[in-house]
């Protein structure tokens, strides 16, 4: 039990490992250079990347602590995330192309989807937004006057 | 899915592009929110962090504070019965405020449910309403009596009423009370509640929470049990905002209703017991709580737990009433945050009280055969949290607490024979437009970057030398790190400085560096304030409430002025302590220019323009002697300094006296860590070096007498004298 108590030295070598290792400090609450699998998407895409659920399920998998099931040790987490960024894994898609995947389900190029629809999309396809996903994107997306939502208008809100 | 005119299906074209795109929306709206999320957490690192080193501040102050106190020679030191309150005659005269403002609403004795209900609602509806200042009065004054009554321990049942409501630090938010009430029913003996602490400073609303408790208590027996937080406690209200609150409300009667207010929170309760199952504590226990000990000590001592009770038979240094290890006892309860790992240790980030881990918790329950604890003292995101095992409870009952937006607040309602436990959430809306996550975020943020651009300016002096030194070629650029690193060490803030840099600095796009004078830019456009307050007229507002703290200590005789004698006294207690040497002519001449109106006193309004430091507006207006002072960059960590202050030039009386300018912070705090290497300069040593803190007090010769050196070790708690780390 005592290895618990020797604290592992995490080198860091450069900049991109300092903002990695500040940004997983955010989440390290007991400040044991630990956090919660849970936290890994969003400190993940808090970088920068955009994996998918699937791709996030992936990096869990890699970086979990196999003696700590549910905990991530910066140790581990670093080098890994450092490759991710370096390589450019899971870019985020350009406003272009997001525009584009709205574009692709607005098949009458109408400008806008309707809530229902976006909503069905969204909570039926891919991979699948939870109630309070929805909710959310939908309290910025939707125009309250028309109740639909004008896709360009809520990308350059958000950008 | 209805159909619509537009869309109805995906028949239309192949649904693996479909699929692609949903993919790649949700892909992007999740990594959105998650950077979201990641400002909001760094951001609620920031507050939290600023609040704990406040409060830290705030126990060394009055640690050094008292030490003077404790070692000034008194002439005349009167201490009534009540030991620690400041006294002067008491008179039973109360001016009337301005009677067209108020409605001519009393609440009065023996108060009734429907007096209660009446007053809510007069408070709800007419936020500016105050009652009679001797109304006030009486309410608090009943209210000592009800309460002297009480046990240090509530002994609370569900046997009648089956259930009991939880409800944590409400810091004046009286809008949260009103939601609580409205959403959990007024308290009966039906519906008891508990009230756990910490019902003011910060909000504005502090009296009219306290009021409509301390009512609720007196007219509803049986219903409500109040417990003492660390915020019920005179100084602490100097600092965070309730003295303020009251004396602006009732301004010609403020003192004699703080006074009385002192006496509530003397006899307030230190926790309640449901069941003998439950202990419900405002801050939490430490490896050596003992419940019998808290039971037993007789709690009206403790006006201020920042400031231990004298009494004045003690002359002889050491010999105080003072009882250290009572003292630790109450001062864990109401002080004391659990941590994640084992162990029990003092707890450095706020200054009082330890941290406790699981097992210090489990040891507890066992040892006094109880369930769970129920604490609050922690602003949560949630308004709740859980941890050790379930066995610790954390419940806050202040929305928005930081910032609008910065979290909910809860209340906990323990059901049935088990006492399960059943969460409530709620987010007081005050009359703002519902605002979604990315609105508040941009709200809690813009909140926080101020508050630190506050403790920047604050550190300014020690951030430019370390700017400096990492730029010894003064090209004005360093790297994002050593800017870091300056800013960390050099305000003593753990924070991430990384992530804020853009909010703060400008970084040159080419050369990614950053170009550190832009730190001490106040104006500019990043921090755009949201609400529309300045922020630095709230800069001055913050910082004024620790001056005027700073003041009343110095003006012992509670006269509103300082006098020379007060003042040079006070200075040449703490002349050690300052980096030049200072003479007594230099004392008196800087009392002298503080003296704005030539009256021989210094006033507070005097005071604080003293600190003033001039902000390149006013002083392009050149306005000196204005008495609104535009800003103030001290902290708590500052008292005068004079750097060989040289007598104004133009000493006719026409024009101001004093250029504020010439008046610097003085870096006073850090001493008393550094005290312990100092002791032997004078070849004394203190009588008992290891839970002690010399002060070395040195009288001015009078008469051509010498005094004596006396050397006199202020025994503190144990918790506060064995610092760890090297915290602010």
């Amino acid at each position: 039990m005592d290895e618990e108590d020797i604290e592992i030295p995490v080198p860091i070598n450069n900049e991109l490992e300092r903002r990695i290792a500040e940004a997983f400090e955010v989440f390290d609450h007991a400040g044991n250079k630990t956090i919660d699998v849970r936290e890994i998407a969003t400190i993940i895409r808090g970088l920068g990347c955009c994996p998918s659920e699937a791709e996030v399920q992936e990096i869990i998998v890699a970086v979990e602590d196999p003696q700590t099931p549910g905990s991530v040790h910066l140790s581990k987490f670093l080098p890994y995330v450092a490759q991710i960024i370096t390589e450019h894994k899971y870019q985020p898609a350009s406003p272009e192309q997001l525009l584009q995947a709205f574009q692709t389900l607005d098949q009458e190029q109408h400008g806008y989807l309707t809530k229902e629809y976006i909503s069905t999309l969204m909570t039926q396809d891919g991979e699948p937004f939870t109630q309070d996903e929805l909710d959310e994107m939908l309290e910025i997306a939707t125009d309250p006057h028309t109740q639909t939502v004008p896709y360009e208008y809520y990308i350059n809100q958000l950008m | 899915m209805q159909p619509t005119i537009h869309h109805q299906s995906l028949n239309h074209f192949s649904s693996f592009t479909a699929i692609k795109a949903s993919l790649l929306i949700q892909k992007w709206y999740r990594r959105y929110m998650a950077r979201l999320e990641v400002r909001r957490r760094y951001t609620w690192t920031i507050f939290q962090t600023l609040e704990y080193a406040g409060e830290q501040d705030q126990v060394k102050l009055y640690n050094f504070f008292n030490a003077l106190l404790t070692h000034i020679p008194q002439p005349d030191r009167e201490c009534d019965s009540t030991g620690t309150s400041r006294s002067s005659s008491y008179e039973d005269y109360f001016d009337p405020e301005e009677k067209k403002k108020l409605l001519h609403f009393t609440i009065e004795y023996p108060y009734t449910e429907k007096a209660l209900v009446q007053l809510i609602e007069i408070f709800r509806k007419h936020r500016h309403f105050k009652l009679q200042p001797r109304n006030v009065a009486e309410i608090l004054r009943r209210s000592i009596i009800a309460l002297k009554k009480l046990p240090n321990i509530n002994i609370a049942s569900t046997s009648i009423s089956k259930q009991i409501t939880v409800c944590g630090d409400l810091h004046g938010k009286f809008d949260d009370l009103l939601v609580i009430l409205h959403k959990n029913g007024l308290p009966s003996v039906e519906n008891p509640y508990v009230f756990n602490g910490d019902f003011i400073d910060r909000g504005k609303r502090g009296l009219e929470v306290l009021l409509i408790l301390l009512i609720s208590l007196l007219a509803l027996p049986g219903a409500v049990y109040l417990n003492r937080g660390n915020h019920e406690d005179i100084i602490m209200n100097q600092r965070y905002g309730f003295i303020r609150e009251v004396q602006s409300k009732y301004r010609k009667n403020s003192e004699k209703l703080l006074r009385l207010i002192e006496g509530v929170y003397r006899y307030l309760p230190l926790g309640t017991i449901v069941n003998n199952k439950v202990l419900i504590v405002h801050g939490g226990i430490s490896d050596s709580t003992d419940l019998e000990m808290i039971r037993s000590l007789d709690r009206g001592k403790y006006a201020s737990l920042l400031r231990p009770p004298l009494s004045d038979s003690s002359t002889a240094p050491g010999s105080d009433t003072i009882n250290k290890v009572e003292w630790k006892q109450v001062f864990d309860i109401l002080w004391s945050d659990p941590q994640e790992t084992k162990g029990c240790v003092p707890n450095t980030l706020r200054g009082a009280g330890t941290y406790f881990g699981p097992d210090v918790t489990k040891k507890f329950l066992e040892d006094n055969r109880l369930l769970y604890i129920i604490r609050s003292h922690e602003c949560k995101p949630d308004g709740y949290e859980v941890c050790h095992n379930n066995r610790v409870i954390t419940i806050f009952s202040a929305s928005n607490y930081y910032e609008v937006g910065s979290n909910n607040g809860a209340y906990l309602k323990l059901v049935g024979p088990e006492l399960d436990t059943h969460y409530v959430q709620y987010m007081a809306n005050s009359g703002r437009r519902k605002l979604n996550f990315y609105q508040r975020m941009g709200l809690v943020e813009s909140g926080a970057a101020k508050e630190l651009k506050m403790q920047i300016m604050n550190s300014k002096r020690q951030i430019e030398d370390a700017f400096s030194a990492a730029d010894p070629e003064n090209t004005g650029y360093i790297s994002i790190t050593e800017w870091c690193v300056a800013l960390e060490q050099a305000t003593g803030l753990q924070i991430p400085w990384r992530m804020l840099k853009d909010k703060l600095v400008s970084i040159d796009p080419e050369t990614n560096k950053v170009k550190y004078q832009t730190t001490f830019d106040i104006k500019s456009d990043k921090l755009n304030s949201v609400q529309g307050a300045t922020t630095v007229v709230e800069t001055l507002y913050r910082n004024k409430t620790s001056l005027e703290a700073i003041f009343r200590i110095i003006d012992k005789d509670n006269s509103g002025y300082i006098s020379l004698d007060e003042f040079s006294e006070a200075c040449n207690l703490i002349k050690k302590h300052m980096p030049c040497e200072m003479t007594q002519e230099q004392l008196e001449e800087i009392c002298r220019l503080m003296d704005l109106n030539k009256d021989g006193q210094v006033d507070l309004n005097e005071f604080l323009e003293s600190f003033r430091m001039v902000d390149p507006e006013s002083r392009k207006k050149n306005q000196p002697g204005s008495p609104e002072p535009q800003e103030s960059n001290i902290s708590v960590n500052t008292l005068l300094q004079v750097n060989a202050p040289s007598t104004p030039d133009d000493t006719s009386n026409s024009s101001p006296p004093i250029s504020p300018a010439m008046i610097k912070p003085l870096n006073l705090l850090p001493k008393i860590a550094e005290e312990k290497s100092d002791q032997n300069i004078n070849g004394i040593t203190p009588v008992n070096q290891e839970n002690s803190v010399s002060v070395q007090v040195h009288t001015p010769p009078e008469d051509g007498q010498v005094n004596s050196m006396q050397t006199m070790s202020l025994q503190m708690s144990p918790v506060l004298s064995s610092r760890r780390g090297s915290q602010i």
